[in-house]
C-alpha cells in the first residue's frame, strides 16, 4: 500500500537519529552542569547537579556576543552578495551571447576543483599588500568569489530548464536583457537563488580558515569557539555553550529554508502539461 | 498596420541553410497562414519577422523600413507563442499589462487598456488570476490579449491552436477570425493544419524545405495548385493522384478508364479531388472503386476504397446512400475536374 513504510526503515531511521542526537545531547548538558561533574564524561551520573553559571559567565569572560553580530553580518553581506551575482552571471552565461563566454565560464567553473587551502597563502601576501588585512573585505570577498563556481553552477543548471519562450515572450514585450532578467528571470527562480543563499550562509557562517588568516581585531564565532579553551583549564562548559551558540542559527536557518531544497525545478509557463 | 516584405531572405545554422533566397510581399491588413509539413522553416521565418532570430541574408522591410537589426518593438510586433509563454508568476491583468509597463506608460493608461483587451477577449473574469489557474483555451485568450493590448502594426501567431483540444481549436480559430475583422491588422498565421490556413487565410503560403511552394487565396491554391506537392497539401481528405500515361492524343489511367486529352507523350499523374468524383455515366470516363470503408458524416460520405490498379482512393459520395464495405461500385471523372502532373511533380496545364 501506498504510504505504508516497512517497519525496518523506522528502527532504522531511528538509530541513525539517535546516533546524530548523541553529541549534541552532550553538548547541551556539558553546558548546564558543573565541569568538574562531567570531567569524566558527561554521562556520568555519580553527582547531578544543573547550573546555568557557564551559560553567565559565557558572555562577559568571551566577546561571544560581538563576535555573534559580526558573524552574522559576514554571513548576510557574503550571502547577499551570492545571492546577487550568482543568478545575474547565470543568466548571462545562459541566456546572453558575448565574447570569450565559454572561456569565461570554464575558467569559473573551474574554481571547482581549486581548495580554498591553495588560495589562502597568496591570497594573504596580495592583502597584505593592499593593506586589507584587518579588513572585512578581506574575508568578504573571498567569500563571495569562491562561492562563484558552485553558486553559478548552481543557478545555471537551474537555467537549462527555463522556458526559452518565457526570454522570448519578454523581448517582445520590449525587455532589455536587465529588465527581463529582473521581471522574468529572477521571479521564477527563488528555489535556486534560495537554495544557494542558504549553503552560502551555513557556509559562511562556519568559515574558520579565512577570518583566522585576515582578520586581526574582529572575530567570528568559529575562531572565538577556538580560543575559549583556556590555557590551564579546558573550560568544557563554556565552549559547549558557545558550540550551542555558533551551531543554533544554521540549524534554525537550515530548518526554516529546507523547503526550498525540496521545491522543484520546473517553471510552469503556462502551457497545457 | 503596415507591409511586411521579405527580399531574398535566408537562413543558416551553421552549414545547414533552413530558409533559402525567400521572397514574399504580405498587404496591410491581411490575413497571411503560413503552411506546410513540420520542420520546413514555417517558425523560423516567423520568428525572423519578430526579430527573435536574426537574418541570415537579405532584408526585411516593415512598413517601407529595413527591419533586419530592429529590436521587437521597434518593428511594431507582437506574438503569440505555441505553448502560451504566460508569466507564470504574474496575474493575468499583469501579463497583458506588462509589455505597457515596460514602455512606461501609467498606471491608469495600463488599467484601461487592459480592461478593453480583457473586455475583447470576453476574459474580464480571470484578471486577478494566475496562469496555473487557466483553461487552455483561456490560457491562449491571454496570450492573444497580451498580443492586442499594444495595438501592434503586426500580429504574429506560431500555431496558437495546436495545444488545445478539436473543438476548442474550432472556436478559437473563429475568433481570431473575428480579431481580424475587428481590428483588421496585419496578421502572419502559422500553422502546419490545412484547414486553418484554408479557414483564416487571405493569403496562403505554402511552404516546404524553406521554399515558397506557392503563394496565394484559399481559392487559387485549392483550384489551381502550382504543383503536386502543393495539390496534396491543400484540400481535405487529400487529392487522389492516378497512375496514367498519354500516347496517341489519348490519356489512359492504369486502370483502366481513358479519354482525349493533349499533353507530350509520356507518364502522368491525375489528381482528381474526392469531391470532383461524379456519377457513373456522368464524366468522361469511369472508374471501378472496391469499397474499403466508408465513413459516413452525416451531411455527406466518404468512400475508402482501392481501384483495380491496386491505388488507393478516397470519394465524396455525397448523393449515393447504403455503400457498404466491400461494394464494387464506379464513379465518374471529369477531364475538367482533373488535374495533371508530371511524374517530377510540376504542373501540366495545357489540357
Ligand atoms: N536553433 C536551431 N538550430 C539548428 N537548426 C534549427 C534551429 N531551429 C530550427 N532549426 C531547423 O530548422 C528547420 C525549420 O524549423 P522550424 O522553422 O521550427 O520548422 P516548422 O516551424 O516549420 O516546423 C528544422 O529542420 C529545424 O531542425
Ligand atoms: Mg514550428
Amino acid at each position: 500500500m501506498i504510504g505504508r513504510i516497512p517497519w525496518w526503515t523506522v528502527v532504522v531511521v531511528g538509530v541513525i537519529a539517535t546516533i546524530w542526537v548523541i553529541p549534541v545531547l552532550g553538548i547541551v548538558i556539558t553546558s548546564i552542569r558543573p565541569p568538574s561533574e562531567v570531567a569524566l564524561g558527561w554521562w556520568r551520573i555519580d553527582n547531578v547537579s544543573f547550573t546555568l553559571s557557564a551559560w553567565i559567565r559565557v558572555w562577559s569572560e568571551y566577546p561571544l556576543a560581538q563576535a555573534f553580530w559580526f558573524t552574522g553580518m559576514l554571513a548576510a553581506i557574503a550571502t547577499l552578495g551570492t545571492m546577487l551575482f550568482a543568478p545575474v552571471a547565470a543568466y548571462a552565461f545562459h541566456f546572453l551571447k558575448f565574447r570569450f563566454r565559454r572561456v569565461l565560464l570554464i575558467i569559473i567553473i573551474n574554481a571547482f576543483v581549486l581548495p580554498q587551502q591553495v588560495v589562502v597563502i597568496p591570497l594573504f601576501i596580495l592583502w597584505r599588500d593592499l593593506k586589507l588585512i584587518d579588513n572585512i573585505a578581506a574575508v568578504l570577498i573571498p567569500y563571495i568569489g569562491l562561492s562563484f563556481a558552485w553558486s553559478i553552477f548552481l543557478v545555471k543548471n537551474f537555467l537549462e530548464d527555463f522556458p526559452k519562450e518565457l526570454i522570448e515572450a519578454a523581448k517582445i514585450d520590449g525587455c532589455g536583457p536587465i529588465s527581463t532578467l529582473r521581471h522574468v528571470v529572477l521571479p521564477n527562480a527563488t528555489s535556486p537563488i534560495y537554495a544557494v543563499g542558504v549553503l552560502q550562509f551555513l557556509w559562511t557562517w562556519n568559515a574558520l580558515l579565512l577570518p583566522m588568516l585576515y582578520l586581526r581585531s574582529m572575530q567570528p564565532l568559529p575562531v572565538l569557539l577556538t580560543k575559549v579553551a583556556g590555557t590551564y583549564e579546558s573550560n568544557w562548559d563554556l565552549r559547549s555553550v558557545a558550540a550551542i551558540v555558533t551551531t543554533i542559527v544554521p540549524l534554525i536557518v537550515f530548518v526554516v529554508f529546507q523547503r526550498q531544497f525540496a521545491a522543484g525545478s520546473q517553471t510552469r509557463t503556462g502551457a497545457k502539461e | 498596420m503596415a507591409n511586411v516584405v521579405l527580399s531574398n531572405v535566408s537562413k543558416s545554422y551553421g552549414n545547414l541553410e533552413v530558409i533559402e533566397g525567400l521572397n514574399l510581399a504580405i498587404k496591410d491588413g491581411s490575413f497571411t497562414v503560413f503552411v506546410g509539413p513540420s520542420g520546413c522553416g514555417k517558425s523560423t521565418l516567423l520568428r525572423m519577422i519578430a526579430g527573435l532570430e536574426p537574418i541570415t541574408k537579405g532584408t526585411l522591410e516593415i512598413d517601407g523600413k529595413p527591419m533586419n537589426e530592429a529590436d521587437p518593438i521597434e518593428r511594431g510586433v507582437a506574438m503569440v507563442f505555441q505553448n502560451y509563454a504566460l508569466y507564470p508568476h504574474m496575474s493575468v491583468e499583469q501579463n497583458i499589462g506588462f509589455s505597457l509597463r515596460m514602455a512606461g506608460l501609467s498606471k491608469e493608461d495600463i488599467a484601461a487598456r487592459v480592461a478593453v483587451a480583457a473586455q475583447t477577449l470576453q476574459i474580464e473574469p480571470l484578471l486577478k488570476r494566475k496562469p496555473g489557474q487557466l483553461s487552455g483555451g483561456q490560457r491562449q485568450r491571454v496570450a492573444i490579449g497580451r498580443a492586442i493590448v499594444r495595438d501592434p502594426e503586426v500580429f504574429l501567431f506560431d500555431e496558437p491552436l495546436s495545444n488545445l483540444d478539436a473543438e476548442l481549436r474550432v472556436s478559437m480559430r473563429v475568433e481570431i477570425a473575428k480579431l481580424h475583422n475587428t481590428l483588421g491588422s496585419t496578421m502572419i498565421y502559422v500553422t502546419h493544419d490545412q484547414t486553418e490556413a484554408m479557414t483564416l487565410a487571405d493569403k496562403i503560403v505554402v511552404m516546404r524545405a524553406g521554399k515558397i511552394e506557392q503563394a496565394g487565396t484559399p481559392e487559387e491554391l485549392y483550384d489551381n495548385p502550382d504543383n503536386l506537392f502543393v495539390a496534396g497539401f491543400i484540400g481535405s481528405p487529400r487529392m487522389n493522384f492516378l497512375r496514367g500515361a498519354f500516347g496517341g492524343g489519348r490519356l489512359r489511367l492504369e486502370t483502366g478508364a481513358e479519354w482525349a486529352g493533349a499533353v507530350p507523350d509520356g507518364a502522368v499523374l491525375v489528381g482528381v479531388r474526392p469531391e470532383h468524383f461524379v456519377e457513373p455515366g456522368h464524366g468522361a470516363a469511369d472508374v471501378s472503386v472496391k469499397v474499403d470503408v466508408v465513413e459516413n458524416l452525416g451531411g455527406t460520405r466518404f468512400v475508402y476504397g482501392t481501384l483495380g490498379s491496386g491505388e488507393s482512393v478516397v470519394v465524396e459520395a455525397r448523393e449515393r446512400g447504403g455503400i457498404r464495405a466491400g461494394d464494387q461500385i464506379s464513379f465518374g471523372i471529369k477531364p475538367e475536374r482533373a488535374m495533371l502532373f508530371s511524374p517530377s511533380g510540376t504542373r501540366l496545364r495545357n489540357l
